[in-house]
């Protein structure tokens, strides 16, 4: 009889798909989250031959915790952990201040509100985070730099105008903070603003109906209600910017990835402890986010019964103004470096705007795109110009092919997570797979990759410079955009919908299918978009797993290192030309896009 | 069935021989340098890659040609280095093969791992059985001799004409191979009115030269250890004292200051010169993420007075526009009056792993690199990279003439050449040995010093 019951039991529990789902990826991603850590938390134990604790230990194999003491007690240790932690914190939090308010503000104005030119600014303010992140960087070189402050060439500002910015300006944490958080503003405006688009007017119009003035239905009905959004955002770019590596190294800030790579030669267990630093961050930044959902009570906002959504007047005037403001600041963060990438790919030496000066279009040149023979003169360091140059196209398809499994696995299983955990929010197990899903975003990138690397480079298997190791990295990597964007929108999801169909005998595919996609569209096609993108331009994840010329970034970056910005230029703008031709393929196919989703159109 | 095939040539090849294994292929310690040891004796112990090597040191480029058909004729060859210029090597090898036997073919692939990424990956590729790379082209003598010598990852081979080309044989010689010595010199943007005529010039009050990080590029930090060195410690001291007296007052208390860590750190007399000079340098250099940036910002008219050390060759690759010019920059020590080093070189080494899938064809590869004229060629294009082979370096000369490559209009694209480089031009040479025993001495050192940001004074 007992059996009975438990198989019965059993039955039903496997009855419902989002058990299923739960268990599969509950186990699946525990091993593939599990094994990075356990891989760099032994490195950090593991004494490497020719690096300091072997110089400590006096031995070329085995383990000790000498690294710890190292790091944690040596004269190095202000140096090597705490300026650099110290950094790292400021970085982290002036990047969400910055992207969550820039984003933020943008997502309320196009959603809420009869801004203007929606449609082109909505577009437009999601390039920042097409682009790689490190370009912004270079192009703030390009533009605030002077030999009188950076002791470099004089950048635009300053050979024209005779502008000379202040160091701060120029380089370490405010410009690191501002290319970061203007790379992850799309961020907050895609996840803050898909809650904007889909929020029940209900609440504010009652409110509005009891006379509560409207700065008070802002901060105690509008934004309470995009908490989770904010959160999520929150959590996605503390993680991102604390792992984010070009940005701090080519403005000149030490954190603890600039660390961890500069220390990875000599205090290779050393810098491991810097990985697991970085990961405590994430876990710590996880458990807030977790006190606050358990705190919270119902974040419903799409139901069988939802209203129609009000949009606040900004008056006549106002509307064109703040279209225009917008516009304005859109061009420089999003088409005033394309029109340098584009320029750049045309002047004799890399930031030589010399015909700007003397006003002599002669000093343009097109051999960074046509020259089809491999030479080291004219600055072409034995490169085929662009358009014949095999390694640049041999790591776009590379990378498209990648970038494109990725985001089919990754967004398939994160959208799935996020179906299941949502479904499930007040099981333990639930909360497991969620989090567990979740915890490799917190890691930094970096970590990750060199994780991967040790796993997978042994003697039994050998997967460097593979795509399976690519995309096993970037699969794990990047699930949590999907399960975020997936959980966001099915949290509002009233589970009243699905119960209807389940009476009328729908099966799972079809409740899916017919009512849970359709409805959250733009979130899901956001969770497979987002990796894409994200995949396209990643560098610090791939960095360690593969040689340049294998995808687009680790070209790019190379390149950009050399100091050859008209090859890194082109790739850029290569990157941007594909990821708006699938944007707008996407569109096309599904009605849905990156930006549609939220608003604009 | 590739081990087995590898088996059986190993096999034949220890037959031809006469060699008797009983040995690890393996081995750790000794390393590279060790496996050249051609007495019978030690013969008589060698297996697997060290026999190879050992036979192959033997041997001239043509035989070693044929054993490389052979071994690899449909197969692929994996390479990885610090230099890309081996991808354009390898297919002028496989056309020198087929000039042997016209059917030979090979497919190849060349990668090169950014930052310190290739160690670790010739680390990963020793566990297996039998490796993935062939063979490597690799830089930095100190992580070499740690990680990869020390722990017997890479193996040394010697080619016999190469040697010969030296004055020496595979037996006597001892150290890595090099392929070429490439060297960084300090250079300074003539637009202004700034005058570099000695070397403590470029670590005196104000002066914030342009260099790629010490922990970016280790080789950067291998020439400040090299400093240390008696013979490089003398010419700072040679240098310090051809100064004014108003440069020696600056200068002073910072070397009085250094004398008690030049002693702890158990260096020569000169020690304290050495140390001050590396103190001031890092407190002052202006870090850059590569040397192609530092190349574009000091022949800008706009970077007056700047300074910076850096790879000679990336002058080559200067486009003359309104702004920017090699006639806005000079070489230092090219100058008339100029006291002291004047730069420094570091090589980049060829070795064989000791699991390679292909040791004949890597031998062969090596020896057609380091011998001929075409198999440098990829690199010889430029200036400011000197193969180790003084014939093969002769004939680059007469081929590319990089001694007039500038003519009288860009006197900073005469390169003198490596002879005149280490000696008049007081290049600092790398030795692996040297900065292997102070990398956590006078390493350790460096690493503590506090290094300048933009805006700092």
């Amino acid at each position: 009889m007992k059996s009975a019951i438990f198989k019965n039991k059993v039955k039903t529990w496997f009855s419902q798909p989002q058990n299923i789902i739960l268990l599969l990826f509950g186990i699946v991603l525990t091993f593939s989250t599990v094994a990075p850590i356990v891989a760099i938390v032994q490195d950090t134990l593991k004494i490497h031959p020719g690096t300091i604790d072997q110089h400590l230990t006096g031995r070329v194999e085995g383990y000790t915790i000498v690294n710890y003491i190292d790091l944690f007690t040596s004269r190095l240790a202000k140096t090597n952990l705490w300026n650099p932690l110290l950094n790292t914190v400021i970085l982290s939090v002036l990047t969400c201040f910055i992207s969550i308010l820039f984003g933020g503000l943008f997502a309320f104005l196009v959603t809420r509100t009869d801004m203007k030119f929606k449609r082109y600014l909505s577009s437009i303010f999601i390039f920042p985070y097409i682009m790689p992140q490190w370009t912004l960087a270079v192009v703030w070189q390009h533009m605030f730099y002077s030999n009188k402050v950076t002791g470099t060439s004089d950048g635009l500002l300053a050979a024209i105008f005779h502008i000379y910015l202040p160091s701060w300006w120029c380089q370490g944490v405010f410009p690191s903070a501002m290319v970061l958080g203007l790379h992850y503003a799309p961020f907050a405006y895609i996840l803050i603003g898909g809650i904007f688009k889909n929020m029940d007017a209900n609440l504010e119009e009652a409110a509005t109906i009891l006379d509560t003035p409207k700065w008070k239905i802002m901060f105690k009905v509008t934004l309470p209600m995009i908490k989770p959004a904010i959160l999520s955002t929150i959590l996605l770019v503390f993680g991102s910017a604390m792992g984010s590596y070009p940005v701090p190294h080519y403005l000149n800030l030490t954190t603890l990835s600039t660390k961890y790579i500069s220390m990875n030669s000599t205090y290779t267990g050393e810098a491991s402890i810097l990985a697991i630093i970085m990961m405590v961050f994430g876990v710590l930044i996880l458990g807030m986010n977790q006190m606050s959902l358990k705190s919270r009570k119902n974040y419903t906002t799409v139901t069988g019964k939802s209203g129609q959504l009000t949009k606040l007047t900004i008056g006549k005037a106002g509307k064109y103004v703040v279209g225009i403001v917008f516009m304005i600041i859109t061009f420089f963060t999003s088409i005033w470096p394309i029109i340098l990438f584009a320029l750049e790919t045309f002047l004799p030496n890399p930031g030589d705007y010399s015909f700007l000066y003397s006003g002599n279009l002669a000093h343009l040149t097109t051999k960074w795109w046509v020259t089809n023979q491999n030479i080291t003169e004219s600055g072409m360091y034995g490169q085929s110009g662009i358009l014949y140059n095999k390694t640049i196209w041999h790591a776009f398809f590379g990378t498209l092919l990648l970038a494109v499994i990725c985001a089919l696995i990754a967004g398939t299983i994160g959208t799935l997570i996020g179906y299941a955990v949502a479904k499930k929010r007040r099981s333990k197990w639930a909360n497991y797979v969620n989090n567990v899903a979740f915890l490799p975003y917190l890691m930094p990138s970096i970590a990750v990759g060199a994780a991967f690397f040790i796993l997978f480079s042994n003697e039994h298997i050998n997967l460097f410079n593979t795509y399976t190791l690519l995309i096993i990295a970037g699969v794990v990597k990047y699930i949590p955009f999907a399960s975020r964007s997936s959980l966001n929108s099915m949290l509002q999801i009233s589970n009243e919908l699905e119960e209807a169909a389940i009476i009328q005998n729908a099966s799972w595919i079809k409740r899916m299918v017919k009512i849970i996609i359709p409805i959250q569209k733009s979130s899901i096609i956001s969770g497979y978009l987002l990796p894409f993108m994200t995949c396209l331009r990643e560098l610090s994840l791939f960095l360690l797993l593969c040689t340049q010329g294998f995808i687009l970034s680790t070209t790019l970056d190379y390149f950009d290192e050399m100091g050859l910005y008209a090859f890194s230029s082109a790739i850029n703008l290569i990157l941007i030309v594909t990821i708006l031709i699938f944007n707008t393929l996407v569109n096309k196919l599904t009605g849905a896009s990156l930006d549609s989703g939220i608003g604009g159109k | 069935m590739k081990k087995k095939i590898l088996s059986l040539l190993v096999a034949s090849s220890m037959l031809l021989a006469g060699l008797v294994g009983c040995g690890s292929s393996g081995g750790s310690g000794g390393g590279a340098n060790s496996a050249g040891t051609g007495t019978e004796q030690a013969a008589e112990e060698l297996t697997g890659i060290d026999a190879i090597i050992a036979e192959a040191e033997t041997m001239t480029l043509e035989e070693l040609a044929q054993k490389a058909i052979e071994e690899s004729n449909g197969k692929t060859f994996y390479g990885v280095g610090n230099s890309s210029r081996g991808k354009s090597a390898l297919p002028l090898f496989i056309e020198y093969l087929q000039t042997i036997d016209p059917n030979y073919n090979m497919e190849f692939e060349w990668q090169q791992p950014k930052n310190n990424k290739i160690f670790e990956q010739l680390t990963s590729d020793s566990l297996k059985s039998e490796g993935t790379f062939a063979m490597t082209l690799i830089q930095d003598g100190n992580q070499i001799q740690s990680k990869m010598v020390d722990t017997g990852i890479l193996k040394t081979y010697v080619p016999k004409e190469w040697a010969e080309a030296n004055g020496t044989t595979p037996d006597e010689y001892e150290g890595f191979l090099p392929l070429q010595t490439i060297n960084k010199v300090f250079m300074y943007n003539n637009t202004g009115s700034a005058e570099y005529t000695n070397c403590w010039d470029f670590v005196y009050e104000g002066s914030h030269p342009l260099f790629m990080g010490v922990d970016s590029e280790i080789v950067g930090k291998n020439f400040l250890m090299m400093l240390t060195k008696d013979e490089y410690a003398g010419w700072l001291k040679e240098a310090y004292d051809a100064l004014d007296a108003d440069k020696k007052a600056y200068f002073e208390p910072t070397i009085k200051a250094m004398q008690s860590d030049a002693n702890d750190l158990g260096l020569g007399a000169n020690g304290a010169y050495a140390l001050a000079w590396i103190k001031l340098w890092i407190n002052n250099y202006n870090e850059q993420t590569d040397d192609g940036p530092i190349c574009n910002t000091l022949v800008d008219k706009s970077a007056k007075d700047q300074s910076g050390l850096l790879v000679y060759s990336k002058l080559r690759s200067v486009e003359e526009s309104s702004s920017v010019s090699v006639s806005n920059i000079n070489v230092a020590a090219y100058q008339d009056g100029y006291t002291g080093i004047g730069g420094y070189g570091y090589s980049h080494y060829l070795f064989l792993t000791k699991n390679s899938p292909l040791p004949w064809t890597s031998c062969a590869f090596i020896a057609f690199m380091t011998t001929t004229e075409q198999g440098f060629d990829a690199w010889g294009k430029d200036m400011g990279g000197y193969s180790s082979n003084p014939e093969v370096a002769k004939a680059i000369e007469e081929t590319y003439h990089h001694s007039e490559g500038g003519g009288d209009e860009f006197p900073a694209k005469n390169d003198r050449g490596y002879d005149w480089w280490t000696t008049d031009g007081k290049l600092v040479l790398e030795d692996p040995t040297y900065c292997s025993e102070v990398s956590f001495s006078v390493g350790s050192w460096i690493d503590v010093q506090d290094h300048y940001s933009t805006g700092e004074e």
